[in-house]
């Protein structure tokens, strides 16, 4: 059980560590760069540096909205049968 | 109620700066939506950071568990004894 849980952490962690380098890169070094370095080819045009953090903001929102929802409607079910 | 006014206070307030910081002059206006944005990731990647490191050092304490596992089943023991005493002096005093 507890190396389950070093293990999730552990990924966790490795997870939140790449994301952050790799936008790190993207958003503040990456135009520093010249346009024909080799290096432009593993990242994405910056426009999706926006698009991509909006639309998973607007997922996780979204998902959260309709949980929320879910779960107030349970209650009410419950209520009612009671 | 108190939390989210809070929280939307919060919000316009970081709002409000940020605006003030691009009309001054010190916040580049072609990053007018990328820095908000990359600080609002960097925040998550900190939060998902701190889980992780958080889960890694979670003590689980195993000697507590298993002196607290002996303890209940000495409860259980304890208690089914107490029940089936109480049983069998009320099957006494109803049957004479």
């Amino acid at each position: 059980m507890e190396l389950a849980d070093r293990a999730v952490g552990f990924l966790l962690s490795v997870i939140s560590l790449s994301i952050f380098t790799y936008y790190t890169f993207w958003v503040i070094i990456l135009p520093f760069v010249d346009t024909d370095h080799f290096i432009h080819k593993y990242f994405l045009p910056q426009e999706y540096a926006i698009l991509i953090p909006i639309f998973a903001g607007v997922v996780l929102l979204s998902f959260l909205c309709l949980f929320i929802g879910f779960v107030m409607l349970k209650s009410k079910k419950k209520k009612k049968a009671q | 109620m108190k939390h989210i006014v809070k929280i939307i206070t919060l919000l316009v307030t970081i709002c409000a700066l940020w605006m003030g910081l691009l009309q001054m002059s010190f916040a580049p206006s072609s990053h007018t939506w990328l820095l908000p944005i990359y600080f609002t990731v960097l925040l998550g990647c900190y939060g998902l950071l701190m889980v992780g490191v958080g889960l890694m050092r979670l003590p689980t304490c195993p000697r507590e568990a298993a002196l607290l596992q002996q303890f209940c089943m000495n409860l259980e023991e304890a208690s089914s004894s107490y029940a089936s005493s109480v049983v069998s002096a009320l099957a006494g005093h109803f049957g004479s």
